[in-house]
């Protein structure tokens, strides 16, 4: 079955978003050998049944601690998942390092700037449509809390390709290799 | 004038110039990294974390990392 990872950094409402998409059908596990535990659920994606995963909070790909080295093998396991990389859009710069982390790890990704309202009310622009262009992944306003976004998320998920993390670098004029 | 962020105090800010090359990967994903405006908000004592803002989000770090850290603050 096709695999959908929810990843993000702490508190910018993964969790929210998997119950918003995986409604009843959720299991809890601790992922084996260790205390960290995370929910599996099932969605539809295209007439098909897929299983959503939510991810422990993470940083980065560099592990900190157990929950973010649970995280980082769990993306590493599913090689053929497709991630949801979502990003608090109040705290847009630290989210999209680990977006283009995982974009440069190759895995189809859609963004979902969750907290758009949060957002809004501190008077933060963001442009989602530049930043599609630039990163050449689907990106989605979203206010999960209300809902609001998941739709168009779900329906933009087919849409998930891997972006190209040297053309990304061309767009906006970055040196090659400066990345660490 | 140039001084470690750990050597900030309360409501103090700066811009952070360098970064040990060590951990720079490290506190990255936070959205700390060298050119960030930075305030200090807490300093906890017996050699406890510091907290940041950054970005309008607060992060704390640990002292070790804050000792690693070089911030160029005002006057």
């Amino acid at each position: 079955m096709k695999k959908v990872l929810l990843m993000g950094q702490a508190n910018v409402g993964k969790s929210v978003i998997f119950n918003r998409l995986a409604g009843a059908r959720v299991m809890e596990s601790n992922y084996p050998g260790t205390t960290v535990d995370f929910a599996k659920g099932r969605m539809r994606l295209d007439h098909e049944d897929v299983e959503i995963i939510d991810v422990p909070g993470t940083f980065s790909l560099e592990p900190k601690d157990r929950a973010e080295e649970v995280a980082v093998r769990m993306l590493e396991e599913e090689k053929d998942a497709l991630v949801v990389c979502i990003i608090d859009s109040s705290k847009i710069e630290r989210g999209l390092y680990l977006a283009l982390e995982i974009i440069e790890k190759g895995y189809p990704v859609v963004i979902a700037l969750n907290m758009w309202d949060v957002a809004k009310d501190s008077n933060i622009k963001v442009d989602a449509r530049k930043l599609e262009q630039i990163l050449d992944v689907p990106v989605v306003p979203t206010v999960a809390t209300r809902g609001e976004g998941l739709k168009e998320l779900v329906l933009r998920m087919n849409k998930a390709a891997p972006g190209e993390i040297e053309k990304i670098r061309e767009k906006v004029g970055g040196k090659s290799g400066t990345h660490s | 004038m140039e001084k470690k962020l750990s050597q900030m105090k309360y409501e103090e800010k700066g811009r952070i110039k360098k970064i040990d090359q060590s951990l720079r990967a490290q506190i990255a994903g936070m959205g700390i990294r060298e050119g960030k405006e930075v305030e200090m908000m807490t300093k906890q004592p017996i050699k406890g974390p510091v907290v940041v803002n950054v970005d309008r989000s607060n992060t704390s770090l640990g002292l070790g990392l804050a000792d690693k850290i070089i911030v160029e603050v005002e006057k």
